[in-house]
């Protein structure tokens, strides 16, 4: 079994250090054990996805690292240009406040009655917050906060542009196409401007088409932004385009870690997915028949 | 099949007839009068039968138009509310010939009215449906008329505001504004004021709040035991109630973080009973069921209205040399209801546009989303139930400052559920909404005193019309916050 700091060199490459590094992560909730000892690491301007089979706890991973769960044990370091922090010691909502984690969530979580542009402007809460001197300058109307204000329509104009929802500005983000509301998602969560972006099925219910739109998206943000970001995916041409890096996960264990084609030859993630090989144990008679039906 | 529709409508109507008749029969037919020597049933099984009547050919005429045949319904309706808004305004006007109103279905005129209104209505759809030519109302048809109806009423609303200010700006200089109008209109100011608080809490925050007297008897205490205990004015106390009620929001706050909806909504129902048994029995300090009596009325920079003053204070007429009138109080408390309620508003509008305005609505919308962007839930639900009860405190201590003498009767749940529907069946979020709604709810029932223990059915009447006709309440529209441009002329691109 790989050890993180091999991991590390082979993601990062350098003397750098991840961004994110995962240690001996597990979560028990009363006698069910849903992530047991999972070290892994994210890096900076990487994409990092973590597969696995339906429950195999890759969302439970994602609660741990953005404040949702206490994790039971373990180390999520965080490498952040402000300095290192331990996430799992970060009250939930301060993981987002200050230290810039940001997440989506695998059922769409917009503010759906709420226009697409206010999604943008809420997300940015903390920024203008402190502009509007915790809203006693706001109410007075100063130009500080109004300043702000048009700084942080500046950069939702940005975000709504490049995933062309400009023209939906003043739609309510609940009537938008299923499509446009992921996409919504994702850019509101980068409005808060991370640093480590988590993306819980981004792709999921979307078209091919607009699967690889998403691809585009993500790739963008990666190279553009050189933010860390950590997808959870069951759309493999999500997951082989554009990952660095692909964590493997069954039954809350990591079975497999590495680059795309080293994880897509792994026999453990074959067996995962696939199931056993079963032929040796058939009874010779099924056998029979098997080859038979070949045959004819 | 026309056969089959007929006795469809017909058993329609008749179904109607008789829960009409059912109701009617124990409420309307046997009345208890004082007659010399006890109490005597006085049977009206006339009214009864005019009832069910009425009942029969409302329903038939709504069969008729709900069927797409609003001919028949107008040539029902249209008669009938012709011929009853002659003979109602016969007897307005006493003819020396007959005596016209005999032949109006009840002896009450109020009564007599809403029927006509009834009958005009149906008219009016069926002439409505007629005019557009449109053969099938169905429901989509409908929902595109109301949604139509709605977009137009968004449009006036902004042009509505200003008017309603202008109106109540105005109203004390109208000579019709005697004493009891200007009552009636400071109490709808009162639940006005109260609803726009209130909405902060319920409409923005989404926190279902139904103990909110709580924070109303607060501010009322705080002013009235300042001002006998320690003989403080009304100016000084007013910041005071506030920050008191704010602070008894933030006690409520605390505990009720983590819960949601129904169960927010029970914890804050008893918190509201909490507070009022706590007046209740703390007689050495309140009082008790006594109340406070002898609160200071507020002065106007000083000058009390009163007709002699108290030594060392001059009142306001001698002042300003105008002969007294008691009505000058009334007028003063108008503008000051006027002014304190306006504050709400431009405080509310103000705050939706800052940060923790939005943080707010979308704590309603998704706490867990909003958790996930770094909104600090407990800290922003605290400033809203804070802010809410502040308003609250400020309007409590106006109350006692009007009243004279408070006491916990005043304070009891009805009156939570009183603003709560005003703010419900405003729309959730709406300022005039709240505004359309306090009218109706409290003025109505004023208006309608003539139907003595029935008066609350008007009330509830209003509830059910509005719910039926507008479920989303009467202006149910959000304005967003923020546009792209800054404006609002993106707004026809949104849908």
């Amino acid at each position: 079994m790989n050890t993180p700091s091999a991991i590390a060199g082979a993601a990062g490459g350098n003397a750098q250090k991840p961004l994110l590094t995962v240690d001996h992560l597990t979560m028990r909730f009363g006698g069910l054990v849903a992530i047991d000892d999972v070290s892994f690491v994210a890096g900076n301007g990487k994409i990092t996805a973590i597969i696995g089979p339906n429950g195999a706890g890759k969302t439970t991973v994602f609660n741990c690292l953005t404040g949702f769960y206490q994790p039971t044990v373990g180390r999520l370091a965080l490498h952040h240009p402000k300095g290192d922090f331990l996430l799992e010691r970060i009250e939930g909502y301060r993981i987002a406040q200050q230290v810039n984690v940001a997440r989506t969530f695998q059922n769409i979580r917009l503010f759906s009655r709420m226009t697409v542009l206010e999604n943008l402007i809420v997300a940015q809460h903390n920024t203008l917050m402190r502009a509007s001197g915790y809203t006693f300058f706001g109410l007075l109307g100063l130009k500080r906060y109004r300043a702000a204000e048009s700084q942080a329509l500046d950069l939702a104009r940005y975000w709504l542009d490049r995933v062309g929802l400009i023209g939906k500005a003043d739609w309510e983000a609940g009537n938008l196409p299923y499509g446009d509301q992921r996409r919504l998602e994702v850019v509101r969560a980068m409005c808060t401007e991370p640093v480590l972006l988590c993306l819980d099925e981004p792709a999921a219910g979307l078209n091919p088409r607009e699967s690889a739109g998403l691809n585009d998206l993500l790739a963008f943000i990666r190279d553009e932004h050189k933010i860390g970001l950590l997808l959870i995916e069951h759309d493999m041409s999500v997951v082989m385009g554009i990952s660095d890096h692909i964590v493997v996960l069954d039954y809350g264990r990591k079975i497999s870690d590495g680059a795309p084609d080293y994880v897509r030859n792994d026999p453990a993630v074959i067996r995962a997915y696939l199931g056993e090989e079963e032929d040796e144990e058939l009874p010779p008679l099924v056998a029979e028949d098997i080859s038979e039906g070949r045959q004819s | 099949m026309a056969a089959d529709d007929r006795s469809g409508m017909l058993k329609e109507a008749g179904l109607a007839a008789l829960v009409a008749f059912a109701l009617a029969f124990g409420l309307v037919g046997f009345k208890t009068e004082d007659v010399p020597g006890g109490l005597a049933i006085v049977l009206r099984f006339g009214d009864v039968a005019m009832i069910a009547g009425l009942a029969f050919v409302g329903r038939l005429a709504l069969a008729l138009l709900r069927r797409g045949r609003p001919r028949p319904a107008l040539s029902m309706a249209l008669p009938f509310a012709i011929v009853m808004l002659i003979l109602l305004l016969a007897e307005e006007v006493p003819l020396p010939a007959a005596d016209w109103g005999r032949f109006l279905p009840f002896a009450s005129p109020v009564v007599n009215w809403l029927i006509f209104i009834a009958a005009f209505a149906i008219a009016g759809r069926a002439g409505w449906t007629l005019w557009c030519e449109s053969a099938a109302p169905g429901t989509e048809e409908r929902h595109r008329i109301m949604g139509r109806i709605g977009a137009r009423a968004r449009r006036t609303a902004r042009v509505l505001g200003p008017i309603i200010f202008v109106v109540a700006l105005v109203l004390p200089l109208f000579p019709f504004a005697d004493r009891r109008i200007l009552d009636i209109a400071i109490l709808v100011l009162t639940y006005i004021m109260l609803g726009w608080g209130l909405n902060i809490v319920v409409g923005l925050a989404g926190l279902l709040d139904l103990g909110y007297v709580a924070f109303y008897a607060v501010g009322a205490y705080s002013y009235a035991l300042l001002a006998t205990y320690f003989g403080l004015g009304f100016w000084i106390c007013l910041p005071f109630a506030g920050v008191m009620a704010a602070f008894a929001g933030i006690l409520l706050g605390f505990p009720v973080l983590r819960l949601r909806g129904d169960y927010l909504a029970i914890v804050t129902l008893g918190f509201g009973e909490m507070v009022r048994i706590i007046l209740l029995n703390w007689y050495e300090f309140t009082n008790g069921p006594d109340g406070i009596s002898g609160i200071p009325r507020p002065t106007f920079f000083g000058l009390a209205f009163q007709r002699t003053a108290p030594e060392g204070v001059e009142t306001f007429h001698s002042f300003f040399g105008l002969a007294y009138s008691p009505i000058d109080r009334i007028i003063f408390l108008y503008y000051l209801i006027l002014i304190l309620a306006l504050i709400t508003n431009l405080f509310t509008l103000r705050i939706r546009k800052l940060p923790v305005g939005r943080a707010w609505e979308a704590l309603r919308e998704d706490e867990i989303a909003s958790r996930s962007l770094g909104i600090n839930p407990r800290n922003t639900k605290l400033t809203a139930f804070a802010i809410g009860a502040m308003f609250a405190g400020f309007g409590g201590s106006f109350f006692a400052t009007r009243q004279g003498f408070i006491s916990p009767e005043s304070f009891t749940f009805i009156e939570s559920a009183v603003i709560l529907s005003i703010v419900v069946l405003g729309g959730f979020g709406s300022q005039i909404g709240v505004v359309l709604a306090a009218v109706l709810l409290i003025g109505m029932p004023e208006f309608f005193r003539e139907l003595h223990q029935f008066r609350m059915l008007a009330f509830g009447a209003a509830m059910v019309l509005i719910m039926v006709w507008r479920p989303a309440g009467l202006l149910a529209h959000r304005e967003p916050t923020i546009r792209l441009d800054g404006g609002g002329r993106s707004a026809a691109a949104g849908q």
